[in-house]
């Protein structure tokens, strides 16, 4: 509570406002019809908000009328521009909801396509990228590649190929306009969500070979999800804008799957309890399981994410270990050289 | 909605659900500060028409731009306050530019006196409205921040301190200065310069 003069002189715009807690609101009316040059003060800031309130007699008064159509709003909204993440099923609805998350940041990248990303990549060639990357199960799924087909002699090995048609990909993506690019790869991403097997579990359990990788189509859909994911972080980076994570769920499935892809590579080595905190959070031994336990390492999962998609290497990775580094190291080691990007 | 210490949180989960297309998360985000945006946009536009349309505007800018908002920088809801003020200003201002009435040109927004014989007092005091929230549009951030919180969302200048994460006594000052100014504009009105977008 404020008596002196000054004190409430600091108040007066508060006051003319209605903007004074439980106390205050009495000192300073005590002390205007005390003080002359205070309440010339406070009759010109209320007079200020008075007109700041609503002219008299002008249209509606101030207040009035606040209460429309809920539904008319959102309705609006949701017509704007970007599209809201699909209905899938959860298998695929990581990758869904990584495709809105790209989308919410091509607004961003006005006039800056041309950022240098990650590789050799700017903004531009990183959506080419995803081009070429998700049309491998795309096509797989029966949906029509857009870019030009590659001169790519069979018999060459996934990674190599993978490679060839992503610098294809960029290079003819490259001619065209970002807006063009943006347009092809979301396109491709509608049709990838809504074939039968984003929809329907039964059908994504089927196994299919995409560069290499001999996985239930349900993994690929979260493999997509994964790197779509990475890239829009990689985007976001470049420009100054932190990507959130994906969602407690969605990044709970893509921990699983990695630490699925990680278990067979870790076969044979010490045994070690992975624990991933957070509310995505959940543990694993990995290694030869019927050794004692030689130590404990616990990661975030974002992290362990970007670790699994080479976004941290081993060496700088936040985690804790108790136990056997070494053990702990090997882990880390294989994580990162899983190198899925 | 009191402020809390949990607000900031709130906000980055209401953002991260927003970036990745959760339509729930816009929902929430109207259920929570639609009435907020109405009633700044009312205010300023006399129009219940003209505040469903800014409104909209709003939040299907929070929609298809969720990166506009940088949780970072301050709370949603005076992101969303700000916004929907500065839509507001710029519809009165474009409706009184379409508007065939001599009076209601920028001239005239402006508050340089007519020498015919003056229009109304309704008008006049109209005018100045405009003028006052037109000069709020442009005063610096962290003035037009605890303006918002005061003013329109209603709260006290010390719930306003603790959602901006500020002192007491800059909460008050910042205030007082904002007042001080609108008034001064009053008084001596700016170049006609247009109001940047947000």
């Amino acid at each position: 509570m404020t008596n002196d003069h000054d004190g409430v002189r600091e108040l007066l715009a508060a006051w003319a406002v209605g903007a004074l807690p439980p106390g205050d609101d009495r000192t300073v009316p005590l002390h205007l019809a005390a003080c002359e040059a205070c309440a010339a003060e406070a009759e010109r800031l209320r007079d200020t908000v008075r007109l700041l309130d609503g002219a008299r007699g002008a249209g509606a008064p101030a207040g009035a009328a606040v209460a429309g159509s809920a539904d008319g709003v959102l309705a609006s909204a949701l017509r704007a521009r970007r599209p809201r993440a699909a209905a899938v099923a959860p298998h695929a609805a990581p990758y869904a909801a990584a495709v809105a998350g790209l989308q919410a940041l091509v607004p961003e990248l006005d006039g800056r396509w041309g950022l240098p990303v990650v590789h050799d990549w700017d903004a531009h060639a990183t959506v080419a990228h995803l081009i070429a990357a998700d049309e491998h199960l795309a096509v797989r799924l029966g949906v029509d590649a857009r870019p030009p087909a590659s001169n790519i002699p069979a018999g060459t090995p996934a990674g190599d190929a993978w490679d060839r048609r992503t610098a294809d990909v960029i290079a003819h993506e490259h001619t065209r306009t970002p807006g063009e690019t943006v347009a092809t790869w979301a396109a491709q991403a509608a049709e990838l969500l809504i074939t039968p097997e984003a929809r329907d579990a039964e059908l994504a359990a089927r196994p299919a070979t995409v560069m290499g990788l001999r996985l239930p189509v349900a993994d690929h859909f979260v493999i997509r999800g994964f790197e779509a994911w990475i890239h829009t972080d990689d985007i976001g980076r470049a420009l100054g804008l932190p990507v959130p994570p994906p969602a407690d769920e969605h990044l709970r499935t893509l921990v699983r799957l990695a630490v699925r892809i990680l278990g067979p590579a870790l076969h044979g080595a010490p045994p070690v309890l992975v624990d991933i905190t957070g509310p995505a959070g959940t543990h694993w031994v990995l290694g030869d399981e019927s050794e004692p336990l030689t130590a404990e390492l616990t990661l975030d999962p974002v992290d362990f994410c970007l670790l699994v998609g080479g976004r941290h290497t081993p060496d700088e990775v936040p985690r804790i270990v108790t136990g056997d580094e070494r053990a702990a190291r090997t882990v880390l080691e294989r994580a990162a050289s899983l190198a899925w990007l | 909605m009191e402020p809390t210490l949990e607000q900031p949180s709130i906000d980055v989960e209401l953002h991260r659900r927003l970036v990745y297309g959760d339509e729930s998360a816009l929902r929430e985000a109207y259920a929570a500060y639609g009435g907020l945006v109405r009633r700044v946009a009312v205010r300023v536009t006399r129009s219940p028409a003209a505040a469903e349309d800014v409104a909209q505007e709003v939040f299907a800018q929070l929609w298809s731009r969720p990166y506009g908002f940088d949780a970072r920088r301050g709370s949603l809801r005076t992101w969303l306050s700000m916004l929907a003020h500065r839509r507001a200003v710029d519809w009165v201002r474009g409706e009184a530019r379409h508007r065939k009435d001599p009076r209601a040109d920028d001239t005239v927004l402006h508050g340089i006196p007519d020498p015919r014989p003056g229009p109304d007092e309704a008008v006049v005091d109209r005018e100045r409205s405009l003028l006052l929230h037109t000069a709020l549009a442009e005063l610096p951030r962290p003035q037009r921040e605890v303006v918002h919180l005061a003013y329109f969302a209603g709260r006290t200048y010390r719930q306003a301190a603790v959602e901006l994460g500020i002192p007491e006594g800059t909460a008050k000052t910042r205030l007082r200065s904002a007042l001080r100014k609108l008034a001064e504009s009053l008084a001596d009105p700016p170049d006609p310069a247009p109001v940047r977008g947000a």
